[in-house]
């Protein structure tokens, strides 16, 4: 808890000096667009501290993001396949996807980082491949407004992308703090041989986690797809794994496995995108924004391991 | 193996060495290469390619870079070993691309489209006045805000050539105007930070008056946002390139104008150039080294013409 606490008290001061400097950054438009983002990186980012957790990584989330998008845009605008169809269809192939991973990963005993960092070039290849390198777009929407405006509208002025990450965060808190497999998942991630001796299947625990992780990558693709409202194959999403990778680590997650919560991978989520957002309402330089986001979380982590030595070292002396 | 067959063996492959250095002499292999794989290319290869079908004894291969210079080489290092008589090519960073240039043209006919390296020993630079195109928009600008008023731009990266050129030009068309930039603001060509960055600026500012995308992804995220936001009318857009949705916002009147390259015609007159210089006709080339195509502004009045063209160059 103690780590979630650290994120959540630099959050706070961040928040408090942002709004100091500029009150337009707690202004309900602002709150908004925050808001929006905030729910489309913290979906896919829950799947990927699940991962994470059990000691694994995930690469190749952005390039889904397009190879995903590309499908989705096709499947409506030029297919004409109905839209609760192409959604379902795009959920499952990012679960596909994530099994695949899973089952490369625990059957043949490759290494995450190699099988996911091949999924990051494979899907963007198949990405432009099947996008023929064209940008494939909605337009106006013609067919599936009704997903248009679900993936884009707002219930009573909140943004639906943020509703939908409430809902996946509350799910996903359950199974991971209150479920047997949740129970399972942090064994497998701190102790894999432990783990199994004491009768877990870790093979089946690592591959349900990629499995819900490809499942909210696809839930995701099909928000980022619509925020943009065109999916260019060729940068759609490029390095997206790396802000929920960041996000599950400022939360607390160790990439060494074993360790991590939903609320601490949220907050690294907010993180990260209130921090890209006080670059433009501050009017800080566009240049500074990869420096800026490096800098805090650099902050954070250090900030976090002090506290730890000394909380470690208080008891003993 | 006798003597008799050794030197059959050789005069054989003296014919076969000569026939295919003469078979070169005749048939020139010339390459169109790109920057990255936008959708803008399609209909520069639709040029290279007509350009291919009428001219006789040329053969025409068109490659898509990834947007890294060391792409670019790796192509360009693979056409020279395969022996490619010219090329034209869109330098992702010419600054830097200069050694790789001067090398290439110590082998091949070398030219440069879409981005020019001044610098390097390329023969000739075939593509778009940038900064003539940021004064079209800059004209745009003015022309939308006679009152004048402040406006923000959007870029993906403003260390690229022809983002600092399309600046510039805007600058100089709204020097001494009531028009005031307030700020500029980059998203690397991540679409989901180019679209925030917009609704970001419409909080932080919103006395903003006018936003104009320097890049084409720019435009459709500046529409997204504004429209997002509820303030399409209220605050003006004018963008650069022919994207769908931009011109459909162009079309809707909720952009200003876009002003467009033609890169049908980079295609096209690279290719033909680079044909005639290598048959020793050097008259094609201007005094200058650069062949400018001009830039079109495409307002409500004429979109529908230009989109009508823009289908048929694309093939769809």
């Amino acid at each position: 808890m103690k780590k979630e606490l650290a994120t959540f008290v630099l959050l706070v001061v961040l928040c408090a000096i942002v709004a100091a400097l500029n009150p337009r950054f707690i202004s309900l438009a602002n709150l908004q667009n925050t808001a929006r983002l905030i729910g489309a990186f913290g979906i896919f980012s829950v799947g990927l501290g699940m991962v994470i957790i059990t000691g694994g990584i995930d690469l190749s989330v952005g390039s889904a993001f397009a190879l995903l998008g590309v499908l989705l845009a096709m499947m409506l605008t030029e297919w004409h396949i109905a839209w609760p169809v192409a959604v379902l269809l795009t959920i499952a192939l990012g679960a596909l996807l994530g099994a695949f991973h899973g089952l490369l990963i625990t059957r043949l005993g490759l290494q995450p980082f190699i099988v996911t960092l091949c999924g990051l070039l494979l899907y963007r290849g198949l990405a432009r491949f099947i996008a023929d390198d064209e940008t494939k777009g909605f337009g106006d929407a013609a067919g599936f407004q009704a997903l248009q405006r679900l993936a884009t509208g707002s219930v009573v002025h909140v943004p639906t992308p943020f509703v939908a990450l409430v809902a996946v965060s509350t799910v996903m808190w359950v199974v991971l703090h209150r479920s047997v497999y949740g129970r399972h998942l942090f064994a497998t991630g701190r102790n894999e041989i432990a783990a199994r001796y004491s009768g877990i299947n870790p093979r089946r625990v690592i591959v349900i986690a990629y499995v819900i992780l490809g499942v909210l990558t696809g839930i995701a693709a099909i928000v980022f797809a619509f925020y943009t409202n065109s999916v260019s194959p060729s940068s759609h999403g490029n390095f997206f794994e790396l802000y929920g990778i960041a996000a599950a680590v400022l939360g607390g997650c160790s990439l060494r496995g074993g360790e991590g919560s939903i609320i601490g991978i949220l907050l690294g989520t907010t993180l990260l995108q209130v921090l890209q957002n006080l670059v433009n309402l501050l009017g800080i330089p566009s240049s500074l924004n990869f420096a800026v986001m490096g800098g805090v979380i650099l902050v954070g982590v250090v900030g976090d391991q002090v506290w730890q030595r000394r909380s470690a070292r208080a008891p003993a002396g | 193996m006798s003597l008799k067959r050794t030197a059959a063996l050789i005069c054989l492959s003296v014919l076969v060495v000569s026939g295919c250095t003469r078979e070169r002499s005749s048939t020139k292999r010339l390459a169109f290469i790109t920057n990255n794989a936008a959708d803008f290319w399609t209909i520069a290869r639709k040029g290279t390619e007509k350009a291919d079908a009428e001219l006789a004894d040329v053969t025409v291969e068109f490659r898509l870079g990834d947007g890294t210079a060391a792409a670019q080489k790796r192509i360009v290092d693979d056409l020279l070993a395969t022996g490619v008589d010219g090329l034209a090519i869109s330098p992702v960073d010419p600054a830097n691309q200069t050694a790789m240039l001067n090398d290439a043209a110590r082998q091949a006919l070398v030219f440069t489209h879409d981005s020019d390296a001044p610098d390097s020993r390329r023969e000739c630079y075939v593509g778009t006045d940038n900064v003539a195109a940021g004064r079209q928009a800059g004209d745009l600008i003015k022309e939308a805000l006679p009152q004048g008023g402040t406006i923000a731009i959007f870029v993906g990266k403003l260390d690229a050539r022809n983002a600092q050129e399309r600046l510039q030009g805007i600058k100089e068309s709204i020097a001494g105007s009531k028009v005031t930039i307030v700020d500029v603001r980059t998203d690397d060509t991540d679409q989901v930070r180019a679209k925030a960055n917009v609704s970001e600026m419409l909080v932080s500012h919103p006395d903003v008056a006018a936003l104009v995308g320097l890049w084409s992804y720019n435009g459709p995220a500046i529409l997204n946002a504004v429209r997002d936001a509820g303030k399409i009318g209220q605050v003006r857009i004018v963008a650069f390139d022919e994207d769908d949705e931009t011109l459909t916002g162009v079309k809707a009147g909720a952009i200003v104008g876009t002003v467009v390259q033609q890169p049908y015609e980079f295609g096209y007159q690279s290719i033909t150039l680079l044909a005639t210089v290598l048959k020793g006709n050097r008259s094609g080339i201007p005094p200058g080294r650069q062949v400018f195509i001009p830039t079109q502004v495409i307002r409500q009045n004429n979109v529908d013409e230009f989109r009508t063209k823009l289908t048929q160059l694309r093939g769809r």
